[in-house]
């Protein structure tokens, strides 16, 4: 099947955005269907996977960290989305969150996929705690309404991805690396399955409505690689960054044609003990001797929401609505002078620290 | 079985220790209690940890005043702790047993119990309560009692109530400060409807609404269990804010005027031209004066977002037309004027004040809803030094003077 008629599609949002999808692109030789959208005319590469937002309103200038202005870019250019999207079922979102495009455009585009029966597994980077509190707090302003658009959502935390020791630049180089190499691996566990396969069918069934999830990633070499990648994974702070138990586990070993049974034996047995051994687990492998050549990397997604779980019980915690509210002011603008320094209610993407008559437009009449 | 019991709640607005005696029959007796305006708390989380140890400090040494003058005799080293605020979570969870001989028996009832209790949490969490719900044989749900009844497996419905570890430990943290050891945390939730509820409210469904200053704890049940809970992250406080930003006032004031003037009706108590007068320190401030309607307005705006939360919340469980005993309403919020009439409006259920039932000692506070959780927190302090006589036991002396 060739790259442009695959149902799985890569979706870059944002200059960031953009930059991971590009670099998982390059790992596969440009051999996969991507779509990079932003509101900054210089950030496309190539105009055939390249969606420019908001023309009109922005003169491909960029969105300059306004996220309203980004996500009205979003609404004006929306139906120019559809013609990207014919055939695909499966679209695979990378954004960063605290920007402008990344934190607008990512949730009109996920409602806009929704819309069209496809679902979308989104891996959304939260901002260095360098780049200040506005940047954090219009992040997590907006992670509630990505987690409701997205059929599953994955946020990672740049300040847990990359070391301190990096500057700043090179931090935000690793960073997106970082990223675009987790991403390239979950793309080949689906595009290029071994012997135990993890088809974009069975993904498409495990992420309808998971919701928000963790997701980690190790690359390792010598004779005890296995037990090593458990470790790493188990101890990993991105798997320990949790708003729910876990309800459903999907496992992918990737090495090349060494890999043992006992080393997929040894991964899968500790994946299940250090996260639940009653869980629903879903593994899958890829051999791939020219990529991993005496290297085994594991990719773990751990699924917080029930309904990954196929059989959803009466009043379970966490059931997901669709469609949220636009909030009057959105996400993150203005202050509640009392709440300011807490963490925010956020409710159908809205604040609910912001006072309500605010937030309703009633006019008090004082 | 351990006869006197210690609970501390450090909540947003005030920072309550409760001390009560378990009496001959076994019912509950607040032997004394004191509260005090909390300091270093937003949203039921503790943001300064030297405030809240001096808050706590505070109702120690009124407790002990307290008894100094009555000749009360309980010196407290260790308490329950209520905990609140929107970093609890509750989730499904279960427990699940092969049936042997195909008919249900003690050891599968115990080992779908044991499972339930190995079903693990997040990392980062600390588990406050796991609460049985009921029991599943294969595919007919619902079961209460499943002993006898045949099939291949069996299943225990449970709910596992967790917070973030980091909260509770600022907690145990700003307690230890001042010299007094936290036993147990608790979900304020649960033992505000441990404390306010009649049984027969449990088995026909009822919601008791926990009303405090950060945030308002849910809680619904069904069938004699509990069915959802919850924590949304609005309280009382978010209408003080509402209030003084609206009308440019100090906290203070704005306290003033949600406690003494504002209704959550508009127009209940008014005309469209009445005025509230400011009190203040200045002349200046006292010849300031709000319209009554727009304050009014203020307030039911708040509440009535808060109650389509949680009607919302209950719509998407699947609960809201199964709690024919209605809602209660307790918590340092639910003394709010014409509170009831606005949640009946917006829940469509019948709704009354929750006041402990189940303890005495309170005969003389006004405002008894308020004491609802600490009265309910004694009360899971009692069921829990029955079941284990070693609890508490060790940790609270009595010294006769």
């Amino acid at each position: 099947m060739s790259a442009a008629s695959s149902p799985m599609l890569l979706v870059g949002v944002g200059t960031a955005g953009s930059r991971i999808a590009h670099g998982v692109s390059r790992a596969f030789g440009g051999d996969l269907r991507l779509l990079a959208v932003d509101t900054d005319a210089a950030s496309g590469q190539d105009e055939e996977n390249f969606l420019l937002i908001g023309g009109n309103r922005l003169s491909g200038r960029g969105a300059g960290g306004d996220v309203v202005a980004a996500r009205l870019a979003a609404e004006d250019s929306i139906s120019a989305l559809d013609g990207k999207l014919e055939g695909v079922r499966l679209a695979v979102v990378v954004t960063a969150l605290g920007g402008g495009t990344g934190g607008g455009a990512t949730i009109e585009i996920l409602k806009r996929l929704t819309d069209l029966g496809i679902h979308s597994i989104v891996f959304a980077t939260t901002p260095f705690a360098f780049e200040g509190e506005d940047r954090m707090r219009s992040a997590r302003g907006v992670m509630s309404m990505v987690e409701e658009a997205a059929s599953a959502a994955f946020f990672l935390p740049l300040d847990k991805l990359v070391g301190g020791e990096d500057n700043m630049e090179a931090a935000m180089k690793r960073a997106v690396d970082t990223i675009a190499g987790g991403v390239t691996l979950f793309w080949r566990l689906v595009e290029k399955p071994g012997y135990i396969r993890l088809d974009a069918d069975r993904i498409r069934r495990l992420v309808a409505n998971a919701g928000r999830g963790r997701f980690a990633f190790v690359t390792v070499q010598g004779p005890d690689r296995a037990s090593e990648a458990v470790d790493r994974l188990v101890r990993s702070e991105m798997l320990a960054i949790a708003s729910a138990p876990v309800n459903a586990i999907l496992c992918g070993v990737l090495a090349g044609e060494d890999l043992r049974l006992s080393e997929l034996g040894r991964v899968a047995d500790g994946i299940r003990e250090a996260f639940g051994e009653q869980i629903p687990f879903e593994i899958g492998t890829v051999n791939d001797e020219a990529t991993f050549c005496g290297r085994l990397s594991v990719v773990v997604m751990l699924f917080e929401s029930a309904a990954a779980v196929e059989t959803p019980q009466q009043g379970q915690a966490g059931s997901r609505r669709r469609g949220a509210a636009k909030s009057p002011l959105g996400p993150g603008q203005g202050s509640a002078r009392r709440f300011h320094k807490t963490e925010p209610t956020i409710w159908h993407g809205e604040d609910l620290d912001l006072p309500t008559y605010l937030r309703r437009n009633i006019n008090l009449d004082l | 079985m351990s006869k006197i019991h210690a609970a501390l709640e450090i909540g947003t607005s005030r920072t309550v220790l409760a001390v009560g005696e378990t009496q001959a029959g076994g019912r509950m007796k607040i032997l004394s209690h004191a509260e005090i305006p909390s300091s270093g708390v937003r949203k039921s989380q503790i943001i300064d940890i030297s405030q809240a140890t001096q808050s706590i400090r505070s109702v120690l040494r009124e407790i002990e005043a307290k008894q100094d003058s009555t000749g009360g005799n309980v010196e407290i080293h260790n308490a329950l702790l209520v905990v609140s605020g929107q970093h609890i979570h509750v989730a499904n969870a279960e427990g699940n047993a092969v049936v042997a001989g195909g008919r249900v028996g003690d050891a599968e009832i115990m080992e779908a119990a044991r499972r339930s209790r190995e079903m693990p949490i997040p990392k980062g969490r600390e588990l406050l309560d796991i609460v049985d719900q009921d029991y599943q044989i294969d595919s007919l749900v619902g079961i209460t009692s499943p002993k006898g009844m045949s099939g291949r497996m069996l299943r225990l419905n449970t709910l596992q109530i967790h917070a973030s570890s980091d909260r509770i430990q600022d907690a145990r943290t700003a307690a230890e400060g001042a010299r007094l050891e936290i036993s147990e945390p608790v979900f304020a939730a649960t033992c505000t409807a441990d404390a306010v509820l009649e049984e027969h409210e449990r088995r026909n469904g009822v919601l008791v609404l926990d009303l405090g200053g950060g945030s308002t704890g849910y809680a619904a049940y069904c069938d004699g269990y509990l069915a959802a809970a919850g924590v949304v992250g609005v309280g009382g406080d978010h209408v003080t804010n509402d209030i003084a930003y609206a009308f440019q006032t100090t906290n203070a004031q704005a306290e003033r005027l949600k406690t003494d003037e504002a209704s959550a009706v508009i127009g209940q108590y008014t005309t469209d031209n009445a005025r509230v007068r400011l009190t203040g320190s200045s002349a200046l401030m006292e010849s300031r004066a709000i319209s009554r309607r727009a304050l009014d307005t203020v307030v039911n705006a708040r509440l009535k977002e808060l109650f389509t939360v949680i009607r919302e919340t209950l719509e998407e469980a699947d609960l809201i037309h199964r709690l024919h005993a209605g809602v209660v309403i307790a918590g340092g919020g639910a003394g709010m004027r014409d509170l009831e009439s606005l949640a009946e409006l917006e829940l469509g259920l019948g709704v009354r004040r929750g006041r402990p039932l189940q303890v005495d000692g309170l005969e003389d506070v006004s405002d008894p809803w308020a004491f609802a959780t600490i009265s309910g927190a004694l009360l899971y302090s009692q069921r829990a030094s029955g079941t284990d006589k070693s609890f508490l036991g060790d940790i609270i002396g009595r010294f006769f003077k």
